[in-house]
This record gives C-alpha cells, sequence and structure tokens, in this order.
C-alpha cells in the first residue's frame, strides 16, 4: 500500500477479489463438471460437501467479491474512456461501496436464512 | 499470449529496429481492451449466472438432477460456453498480471505461469466436455457420429 488513499484501496480490494474469484471459478468449472460422471457419480457427494456451512458463507464472499469486482471494474472502464472521470474516481468509489452494500444486504437476507435454517 | 520481455527471447535485440520487431507486438494492448470489453460483457453474464442459481434457487439445495435440467437448455449451454471462455481468459489474464507482480524471479515466475495455465486449458477442456456432452454416454456417441 502506499500511503492508502482511497484508490490504493479501490485497486488491492479488486485485486484480492480478482484472485479470489479466478481461483474460485477453477474449482467450480471442475465439480460441476463432474455431472459427467452420471447421477451415480461423484457429482453429488461433492456438491452434499459443499453444501456445508463453511462453503456456503465462502461461496456469499465470492458473490459479494463479485458485485465488487464488477462495479469497480465499470468504475476502471470510466477512468479510461472518459474525460471526467479521473475527476470524480474518488466519489465513484464510494459509489461502488454503496451499490455493494445496497445489493449485498437484501442477497443475505435472502441467502443467510437457507444456511441457518440447514438448506439441504 | 504475449511475449514476456524477462522471459521471452534469449537472445537479445542489439538494435532499436530489433526491438520494435521483436518488444512492439500490440499483444498487451489487445489485452488491455479484452479485459474491458470481456469484463463490461460478463457483469451480465455472470449476474444472470448468480441469479438464476443464488438467488431464483436455494443454492444449497443443488444437486445432480438441477445441474442435468439446467444443461438440457441449449440457451443455457450457449450462455455457459460465453461464460466460461471469457470468464476463464479474464480470470487468467488478470492472475497474470498478478503473477508478475508478485513472483519477481523469472524461472520461479515461469513455472507457476506454467503450472496455472496448464490447470486453466485442462479444466476449459472438461467444461466444454460438460457443456457439451454432458454424460461421457453422450460423448462417446458424439465421438462415433464423427467417424461416420
Amino acid at each position: 500500500m502506499y500511503r492508502g488513499r482511497e484508490g490504493q484501496w479501490a485497486y488491492l480490494l479488486h485485486r484480492v477479489s480478482g484472485i479470489a474469484i479466478a481461483l474460485y471459478l477453477l474449482l467450480h468449472v471442475f465439480d460441476i463438471s463432474l455431472v459427467m460422471w452420471g447421477p451415480d457419480g461423484p457429482f453429488n457427494r461433492f456438491l452434499l460437501f459443499y453444501h456445508q456451512w463453511p462453503f456456503r458463507i465462502g461461496l456469499v464472499l465470492i458473490i459479494a467479491g463479485v458485485v465488487y469486482h464488477a462495479l469497480n471494474g465499470l468504475r476502471i472502464m470510466i477512468l479510461d474512456f472518459s474525460q471526467w472521470g479521473i475527476k470524480y474516481q474518488r466519489g465513484m468509489w464510494y459509489g461502488v461501496l454503496i451499490v455493494t452494500t445496497a445489493i449485498g444486504i437484501p442477497v443475505l437476507f435472502k441467502i443467510i436464512p437457507e444456511i441457518v435454517g440447514g438448506g439441504a | 499470449m504475449a511475449t514476456d520481455t524477462r522471459t521471452g527471447p534469449v537472445t537479445r535485440p542489439r538494435t532499436l529496429r530489433d526491438a520494435r520487431a521483436t518488444y512492439h507486438t500490440n499483444s498487451e494492448l489487445a489485452w488491455w481492451v479484452f479485459m474491458r470489453i470481456s469484463g463490461f460483457v460478463l457483469i451480465f453474464l455472470v449476474f444472470a449466472h448468480i441469479f438464476a442459481n443464488n438467488i431464483a434457487t436455494n443454492a444449497g439445495t443443488i444437486d445432480y438432477e438441477y445441474v442435468a435440467q439446467r444443461l438440457a437448455q441449449p440457451a443455457v449451454r450457449v450462455m455457459d460456453s460465453f461464460l466460461l471462455g471469457l470468464a476463464l481468459l479474464h480470470g487468467m489474464n488478470g492472475l497474470r498480471y498478478s503473477i508478475d507482480d508478485y513472483f519477481k524471479r523469472p524461472q520461479v515466475r515461469f513455472w507457476v505461469k506454467v503450472v496455472v495455465f496448464t490447470l486453466a486449458a485442462g479444466i476449459f477442456v472438461v467444461g466444454v466436455m460438460a457443456l457439451w456432452t454432458f454424460t461421457f454416454d453422450e460423448m462417446g456417441e458424439a465421438v462415433r457420429n464423427l467417424g461416420q
């Protein structure tokens, strides 16, 4: 971190969420691909394993990371392609955080009861 | 794939002319543009994907039956194929930037990339197989049909 102002935090969160999403993507494609072994294959056993609460909390964090990464990505595109973007980059980052939270709260209300309630 | 100026050509360019010919590929510019275009498209694809499987569905109830039903729909296959291709390219290029930032020794950097990209290529192949054949039986059928 270089004197940690907003732009630095925006970059750090973008980097951390991006790496997390990329690694999750590899795992996700692999485990969904287990459907190829058919209904009696390893697929259901794998998914039951992932339905345990620590992994579901992890998935919520990945979703939060995706929302942040998407919105901050839009911010980056505006910075790159508009004449006025740089001037408002700090405000736009707070906007990104606010919208991420605004999307995140209803998502939490939807998913947390599923986890606490035991889900499947 | 970009020519990494640190791990790329063994013989160093000796003139400006050589250097231009060696390094002035526009691949980094192309990746830069790609990250923005793919990023924009991915926002819609990924949000739709998450909405379908985490909001409209209780992700804790997803099982073989659910995925089989989804993959039986041609629209899901097409959408997920774009998702797979764009997300992997976007994600792996992002990892490449990160690897270049955090692994300074050329030897280590090279092998980390070999491992990550080999893994990603394997995952891509497996993903395409799952999306377009779905079961090994169907894949066997598809391969047999190719021979005729």
